[in-house]
């Protein structure tokens, strides 16, 4: 009993000494520290598997050089758009086509959703001198179809200008897709094409970016 | 049978303590609970849709079809359709879904117009705020899930908006919608269907059980005649059974209404729209995101400057911007209004003019903003759009200002408290 008593006087009288205190302190919160860094990191290279993974698959290629266009809707759905398709178009007043690249090795690249494409026979002669520049002599125009706003693909005409049904975009398809409405921040690119063998053939890269501008 | 449950769960002492547990009895108060009806209305349609829905996109062909070949998220929504009432059930998620987010919205304004956020009650309306922005976002991760053209087409525009958000926008969309959202993507759906049949749901859950949690432990707000009646005291009814019998009923008049409305007005015909394709029809975004809508389409598209290779753009400023303002600024009000009293009894709109114009000019704005969300339909210009949604909401304060100080003026500049026991009658009775 009384050895006990001594002994929690002894605690009492004597503190552990400060200098240990601080020390023994320094290495908890480092301890600490490091350890709930070590969870924040591995906790973000966990949720990294989380963002998908970019497979490099044909269909999802960016349009190229050499591709034909073909129709991405409709009964004819991935067959090659053809001059007279075109003509036919003009003459029915379907205004436009919405197409998909294909490759020459017939790989229909409709996974790039800024793959989505727009051609239209117009008349070269209501075209500016850039816009005429890229289209086909007989007046094939082809324009990048994804709304620079916000993504949706341009699919009306109004009043002869393209219309972006989402928010109201207007494009000038004369003038280098030139915005004329809408909250549109900038005109959609041209894509260069030419007519090969009554098929509509991509003569050139987009002349920018396509695909929403955020 | 009651004695032998009696004795092994004391059902006394619980119902002495906790089913006698007093409901201040005020109208108004129905509408936290119709938002809690309206979810488990949710859960209840949601669990028959998910045992018939299959999240994928794999085509299949079949006789609902047509025999063309849908994508199979699609071809459940057809399955669904043709099952005994299904579509009737598949209207009222929908439906169901939109009175939720109304009655958390109103129940919300009650909270602010009644001054009911006030110490003590900040951490309820910050929970509260979070289930309002949580139940909107649950419902927008159910747009795409039926895998329709028009539903692809409007959840494409919220990847836009959220891929806009600085610097990690593009990511945070690539996560939730498993990379770019297109027709294609056939990782898409089985992402999205977890993240709303599972996880929102469960974050719900545990928030609408904080909300209930901090309300039974602070105990309501009580209309102002309480304090007359019983001073200290909370006046009204037992939870058990005058409480539980009035939401009985309510819930019973909730579900045959709401009900009634999904077999009247079929939600969101898939067939009309057809699978996704290449091609985009127009879209209108829900009500409660029609004001955000609007205000995309007024902000001018030059308004835009890069920082450290991030974008700001006209999407930033509407999409993004103003929303979380507007959250952030919820989230301040019992901050902003901070009185060191506790708040026990509810306070009359027309005693604190400013708070309620300002919640009548905020009103104004939602509604001006929302009617910008028509303005191709409606012809209108940007200039008068602007003036709608900025200067009007701020007229409209202001008037209203004006107004209630010169009908309530006399009232308004004393202590409300000791006038009414004071005096006792008539503005509050």
């Amino acid at each position: 009993m009384a050895d006990h008593e001594a002994t929690a006087h002894h605690h009492e009288h004597h503190p552990e000494d400060p200098q240990a205190h601080a020390t023994r302190r320094a290495i908890l919160q480092a301890a600490i520290g490091v350890s709930a860094g070590a969870a924040v990191l591995s906790t973000l290279w966990v949720g990294a598997g989380l963002v998908p993974r970019e497979e490099k698959i044909p269909s999802k290629e960016p349009v190229a050089v050499g591709d034909t266009l073909v129709f991405a809707t409709g009964p004819k759905a991935d067959q090659e758009i053809t001059l007279d398709d075109l003509r036919a178009a003009q003459r029915e007043r379907i205004p436009f086509i919405i197409a998909f690249p294909k490759s020459p090795e017939n790989v229909v690249k409709k996974d790039l959703i800024t793959n989505t494409i727009m051609v239209i026979l117009a008349d070269p002669a209501k075209m500016s001198p850039e816009t005429r520049q890229y289209a086909s002599p007989e007046g094939v125009l082809a324009y990048s179809a994804v709304c620079k706003h916000l993504g949706c693909t341009v699919s009306q005409w109004q009043n002869d200008t393209w219309l972006c049904p989402c928010h109201g975009g207007r494009y000038d398809i004369y003038n280098q897709a030139k915005v004329v409405g809408g909250p549109v921040p900038a005109p959609v690119p041209q894509l260069p094409v030419k007519v090969e063998g009554g098929k509509v053939v991509v003569a050139g890269e987009f002349l920018g970016k396509p695909g929403a501008d955020v | 049978m009651y004695q032998w449950l009696d004795d092994r769960l004391s059902i006394g002492k619980l119902y002495a303590k906790a089913f006698r547990k007093a409901f201040p009895v005020h109208h108004s108060f129905f509408l936290g609970e119709i938002t809690l009806f309206s979810f488990v209305t949710l859960v209840l349609t949601g669990i028959f849709l998910t045992l018939n829905y299959e999240p994928s996109i794999r085509p299949v062909s079949g006789s609902l079809s047509g025999g063309q070949e849908v994508p199979a998220a699609y071809y459940s929504i057809l399955y669904i359709d043709s099952l005994p009432f299904g579509a009737v059930i598949r209207s009222l998620h929908h439906w169901a879904a939109h009175i939720m987010i109304a009655a958390a919205f109103l129940h919300m304004l009650r909270i602010h117009l009644t001054g009911a956020y006030k110490n003590p009650r900040e951490l309820n309306w910050i929970v509260g705020v979070f289930l309002l922005v949580l139940a909107i976002i649950t419902a927008f991760t159910g747009y795409a899930l039926p895998f329709d053209n028009y539903a692809l087409t409007a959840t494409k525009i919220g990847y836009e908006i959220g891929a806009a958000a600085p610097w990690v926008g593009k990511l945070l969309s690539n996560i939730l919608f498993a990379g770019e959202l297109s027709p294609t993507n056939t990782q898409t759906i089985p992402r999205l269907f977890p993240i709303h049949v599972l996880w929102l749901p469960l974050a719900l859950m545990g928030l609408i059980g904080a909300h209930l949690a901090i309300m039974i432990k602070q105990k309501h707000t009580q209309p102002k005649y309480a304090e007359k009646v019983a001073p200290g005291k909370i006046v009204g009814v037992p939870l058990f059974p005058q409480q539980a019998a009035m939401m009985g009923i309510l819930f019973l008049v909730y579900i045959a209404v709401t009900t009634f409305i999904a077999g009247a007005f079929l939600a969101h015909p898939v067939q009309a729209f057809g699978p996704p394709t290449a091609n985009t029809p127009p879209v209108k975004p829900d009500w409660y995101f029609m004001w955000i809508y609007g205000i995309l389409q007024i902000i001018p598209a030059n308004w835009r400057f890069e920082f450290l290779g991030a974008t700001f753009g006209p999407q930033f400023w509407g999409g993004i911007l103003v929303p979380t303002v507007i959250i952030l600024g919820a989230l301040a009000i019992p901050f902003l209004d901070y009185s060191k009293e506790k708040q026990r009894y509810l306070e009359l709109p027309s005693q604190h003019p400013f708070r309620t114009s300002f919640v009548v000019g905020m009103l104004m704005f939602y509604i001006m903003s929302t009617l910008a969300g028509y303005k191709v339909d409606l012809g209108l210009s940007n200039g008068l759009l602007w003036v709608l949604v900025f200067i009007v909401p701020i007229v409209t304060g202001v008037v209203c200002y004006i107004i209630m100080k010169a009908i309530y003026g006399k009232d308004w500049n004393q202590e409300p408290e000791i006038k009414l026991i004071g005096k006792g009658s008539a503005a509050d009775d």
